[in-house]
């Protein structure tokens, strides 16, 4: 499957992902208590800049914001029409500030390392016999390794629908899918335990 | 390694799936076959502890395997018959490598092993593929690689060759026949059975047919027919 | 937790992704196009019941969160749990909980097809839709500073999209219970 890091050795590329996830969690809380606009719009030329120095290319760029730069320039508008003007600027460069950090950390981390990072956070639940970190990676591979497999699937299913002359529906396809997919539990969990994957 | 099973016999739903068996397994070939829903996959579940019997006891080396089967699982591999379910992870070395997790061996010393059971296997070069992409063949050798590596005394292959074209099938043969492991095969696939110690035969749950393979296949051929 | 329940999750995530790729219901009627994911989360909840359909929405979230553009419209990164629609996102978690603690709690497999198929409608509808929004229009009001009784009068559009939804899940949600019951009973 695709994922969103991209490869380089720029400065946040080479920052740990730990120091990058806390650096977003706080400038997500700083954001909010800043309220004067000539501050957001320091911060935010700073988050351009840190977003610059990926330095990924202008069609990457703008296939990364522009979808929720969308969403975000309706509802800021929309603020601005129902409550006032201000407000509706003030949310409008926290969103936008908020981003374009994420986007930097998000394309200079490796996945591996935000998983390692999950795993930390998770050790502590583990300790409260929540569940088994380890089961988190192990349960992620799972998705991944499944996608494609259903994804076949459900092409198949739809090709069967076509091949009999029935016109393929969401609910007519839905239940078989779910149904031979589910149905692969347990011989895939029978694996794992065969495997002796969970110890 | 010794299986020894003491009267096993499994009821499911109010159903006998299997009759009770009373033997002891130790050659180092041991063919298991009868017809589709005979009971041949319960019999072998029943020696890794996946399935439990409902009666009777199954021994391996001597540890139940009701009790202990983490302890059983560690010497027995086990090959599904749809080596797709068998692949946990996306990528055939992660996955390979998921085996020996729990080993507490050196990242750089697993890395290792997986790489040269690959190229044990001649498929060195799937290291890195995604499992979804490999072919029926590739994808059974791949399944064997992950349980191999974990270096299982005693292996169980279900139906290993369904499926596969010729020339996978004769790949796949010749892994499995090239093995130091002691090994039980369920198999449609007959000729896979030459040189074996041993078979099986299974019908209605009930095991009919127990001796070398000339025997046990002509015995087969009668009740098949 | 039992090994069976951690593949259950990872591949009803697999599926919720999988319905975030294919193209969105059209429903003719209606001229926003609706994603088919939500419908996955309600499922979730109403096949696998509660505490798999969470794991199975946390599973497509941790996912979204590690860099996979797995969300409707190929969306994904860290960034989705910091923008105006976060609460949506991750209502999906109570959603699920919400849909499947109704289904466990509603349906017996002695009530009629009929009965079945309304409670799993009503569950899909509180989980899915009245939860799902309670969350995300409160998301919405505060993040962006629209306020909550605009915030709830935009999201009105979508109403009529999830309803049907909801109708799907609740028919897919009891057909998948006759050929292969997974919800747990709780009544």
């Amino acid at each position: 499957m695709k994922t969103l890091y991209a490869e380089g050795d720029s400065i946040l590329h080479r920052a740990s992902a730990r120091s990058k996830l806390v650096g977003l969690l706080l400038a997500g809380i700083l954001t909010f208590l800043v309220t004067s606009i000539p501050l957001l719009i320091g911060l935010l030329v700073a988050s351009a800049l840190l977003l610059l120095s990926t330095r990924l290319g202008l069609k990457d760029l703008l296939r990364r914001l522009v979808p929720l730069a969308v969403t975000i320039s309706i509802l800021c508008g929309l603020t601005m029409l129902l409550q006032t003007v201000e407000t509706g600027i003030i949310s409008l460069l926290r969103l936008t500030l908020l981003l374009l950090v994420s986007t930097a950390v998000t394309a200079t981390t490796a996945i591996s390392d935000v998983m390692d990072e999950i795993t930390a956070a998770a050790t502590p639940l583990e300790r409260l016999g929540l569940l088994r970190a380890a089961d988190i990676g192990l349960a992620i591979g799972l998705v991944i390794r499944f996608v494609p497999e259903v994804a076949e699937r459900y092409e198949v299913l739809r090709d069967a629908h076509t091949a009999r002359g029935i016109r393929p529906k969401t609910l007519s396809l839905l239940v078989p899918l779910i149904i031979l997919t589910l149905r692969d539990a347990d011989e895939i969990a029978a694996a794992i335990d065969a495997r002796g994957v969970r110890r | 390694m010794d299986i020894r099973f003491e009267d096993a016999e499994v009821r499911f739903a109010g159903r006998t799936v299997l009759l009770p068996v009373r033997l002891d397994l130790t050659e180092r070939r041991i063919g298991i076959i009868g017809l589709n829903g005979s009971g041949k996959t319960t019999f072998a579940r029943l020696i890794n502890g996946l399935v439990r019997p409902s009666k009777g006891r199954i021994l391996v080396d001597g540890l139940d395997v009701t009790a202990e089967p983490d302890a059983v699982r560690r010497q027995v591999g086990y090959i599904f018959q749809n080596p797709q379910n068998q692949i946990i992870l996306p990528i055939v070395r992660d996955d390979i490598a998921l085996g020996l997790k729990n080993s507490r061996l050196p990242k750089g010393e697993i890395e290792f092993r997986v790489q040269a059971m690959l190229e044990r296997l001649s498929i060195g070069e799937l290291g890195g593929r995604r499992a979804h992409e490999l072919s029926g063949g590739e994808l059974q050798l791949a399944a064997l690689a992950a349980i191999l590596v974990t270096e299982p005394r005693l292996l169980i292959l279900d139906e290993p060759t369904n499926q596969l074209d010729l020339r996978n099938r004769n790949r796949v043969l010749q892994t499995i026949t090239s093995l130091p492991q002691q090994l039980i095969v369920i198999t449609h696939d007959l000729g896979l059975l030459d040189g074996f110690d041993r078979v099986l035969l299974f019908d209605q749950g009930r095991l009919v047919g127990d001796g070398v393979p000339a025997d046990v296949i002509a015995q087969y051929e009668a009740l098949a027919a | 937790m039992a090994t069976k329940d951690i593949v259950l999750a990872a591949l009803f995530a697999a599926i919720i992704i999988l319905l975030g790729i294919v193209p969105a219901i059209s429903l003719g009627f209606i001229p926003v196009p609706v994603t088919a994911q939500s419908l996955g989360v309600m499922l979730a909840g109403a096949v696998l019941g509660a505490k798999r359909g969470v794991m199975a929405t946390l599973l497509v979230m941790l996912i979204a969160a590690i860099g996979m553009p797995i969300l409707a419209g190929g969306r994904g990164g860290i960034g989705v749990f910091m923008a105006p629609t976060t609460g949506y996102l991750i209502g999906w978690a109570f959603a699920a909980a919400v849909t499947g603690y109704l289904a466990e709690r509603l349906i017996t497999p002695e009530q009629t097809g009929l009965t079945q198929i309304v409670y799993f409608f009503i569950a899909s509808v509180i989980g899915g839709i009245v939860v799902l929004y309670a969350l995300g229009i409160t998301w919405v009001a505060f993040f962006t500073g629209i306020g909550l009784s605009k915030a709830f009068l935009g999201s009105l559009i979508f109403i009529p999209g999830d309803i049907l939804k909801a109708g799907i899940a609740a028919l897919a949600g009891r057909a998948v219970m006759v050929g292969y019951p997974l919800l747990p009973q709780r009544a």
